[in-house]
């Protein structure tokens, strides 16, 4: 039910920013936030002790976006599962915590969804720009993220703390502390 | 955790990423939404459209009434295009003007076949005492001669009263000095139009106009006024104007008030009759005898 419920909201924040961003120009125009890598290392860090219903709800909600952003269905759900895994595997290694930290592991996030999308483009031979133009799409991006990392995780912590069992818990998820 | 459960746990998220693998190549190679996908997209899009209906009204009344930054710059340059735009219709619209004088023009050289000579209008009369047009002669430098007539399809304007060079001067038909021969097609009546000099309007008068025994041919006001051709310097049946007030009405001769048809201060262009009046007689002043009849002279 948590899963679900952190899929859905960052599926309503997908689809906020999809309708909302087109209307900037110039460079924010293609600043836009990864939500989807977000909510995929949200759910990889904060998988308890079930690898699965993480990676589970990343797909899905990596579905929805591929039908939002009109990608070929099944990239972003995989780009996220792996993110997903990426984050749970680094779960034990790093603390996220503070506004700098979650800022500095949003951009790191940004950056491996990004890497991992170029590869699958590349194995799947999808449509790709310039090099260049990419890594200037993919730095825009990832300094879009961090700015957005703390107030989409203030959300699903939030979110969390509304499904916690204890006082304790609730604490612990406000706190952004991991399960 | 037990290692069986791990090993569950670590399959069943192997195949969650090897699925949107083979969703993905299928996809690709189908290169269409599938039907889960377009059912999906179904349920989906009024969500999206509600959210992007509130995202433009709220981005809609940022824009329209906060984030007025270049209005004013946007305003500037849409002034300047006004004002660019303004001219252009003014120049067009004043060409169009001359070209609808022109064609008036070709209108009434197809009228009149005796020779004539276009000129436009450059100067608009501007004393009461002198009732004058300024022309440009198009061409017929020294054809165009004092008295000549001068008409537009409306009808006559006045006559030549100076010439200089490629310029002459009209006299108009509401100058006091101006007299023209008329008849009113309706009674029959003759008469003489001559100018009012009125500082106000451009009106003439007929003084002495024949009036008709029977009293169902007395004139009107409204009736029309066209140039009789007697003399010769203007065409016969050219409309000059409208009775517009009677004066005077007793004896043998009526006294009317006309209204020209040719508005001077509308006029642009106008064409000049070159067809001479006939020339004066020489004889006029001398006295002439009738010779007798049957040889006898009367006492």
């Amino acid at each position: 039910m948590r899963s679900a419920t952190l899929v859905l909201a960052a599926y309503i924040m997908c689809v906020i920013v999809a309708a909302s961003w087109r209307m900037f120009g110039g460079v924010l125009h293609d600043a836009v936030p990864d939500l989807g890598a977000l909510t995929a290392a949200y759910l990889g860090l904060t998988a308890r002790r079930d690898v699965a219903p993480a990676v589970g709800a990343s797909v899905v909600l990596g579905y929805l976006i591929d039908l939002i952003s009109g990608a070929p269905p099944g990239l972003s759900a995989l780009v996220l599962a792996l993110t997903g895994l990426v984050a749970r595997a680094v779960q034990q290694r790093i603390f996220v915590r503070g506004k700098v930290m979650t800022m500095a592991f949003s951009a790191f996030v940004a950056l491996v969804a990004w890497v991992i999308a170029f590869v699958v483009r590349v194995l799947y031979h999808a449509s790709r720009a310039d090099l260049v133009l990419e890594l200037r799409h993919a730095a825009l991006v990832i300094v879009a993220t961090a700015l957005a990392g703390n107030l989409v995780w203030r959300v699903f912590r939030r979110i969390d703390a509304a499904f916690a069992r204890t006082a304790r818990e609730r604490d612990a998820a406000l706190e952004g502390l991991a399960p | 955790m037990t290692l069986r459960r791990r090993l569950l746990d670590w399959s069943l998220a192997a195949v969650l990423v090897i699925l949107p693998a083979l969703v993905l190549r299928a996809s690709m190679a189908r290169g269409t939404p599938s039907g889960l996908d377009t059912a999906l997209l179904r349920i989906t899009a009024p969500l999206e459209a509600g959210v992007s209906w509130v995202v433009e009204g709220i981005g809609g009344v940022w824009s329209r009434y906060v984030a007025l930054v270049d209005v004013e710059d946007e305003n500037r340059e849409l002034r300047a295009d006004n004002e660019s735009l303004r001219k252009q219709l003014a120049v067009m619209t004043r060409r169009a003007f001359d070209i609808s004088a022109l064609e008036d023009l070709a209108v009434v050289k197809h009228q009149n076949p005796v020779d004539t000579v276009g000129a436009r209008v450059i100067g608009a009369p501007l004393s009461p005492q002198l009732r004058v047009l300024r022309l440009r002669l198009d061409r017929g430098e020294g054809e165009v001669l004092p008295e000549q007539a001068v008409i537009t399809s409306a009808g006559p304007v006045g006559r030549i009263g100076t010439v200089f060079g490629p310029y002459a001067d009209v006299r108009l038909l509401s100058d006091p000095d101006s007299t023209i021969d008329v008849v009113l097609p309706r009674t029959g009546g003759i008469g003489k139009l001559k100018g009012l000099g009125r500082p106000d309007t451009y009106a003439c008068w007929i003084r002495w106009l024949d009036r008709s025994a029977t009293a169902d041919t007395k004139v009107q006001v409204g009736d029309e006024v066209v140039t009789s051709g007697v003399h010769g310097d203007f065409p016969a049946g050219l409309l000059a104007g409208k009775i517009s007030k009677i004066l005077r009405d007793d004896g043998m001769f009526q006294e009317v008030e006309v209204e020209p048809t040719v508005d001077p201060s509308r006029v642009r262009a106008v064409m000049v009759l070159l067809a001479p009046r006939p020339p004066a007689d020489p004889d006029a002043k001398v006295k002439k005898h009738s010779e007798p009849a049957f040889g006898g002279r009367p006492l």
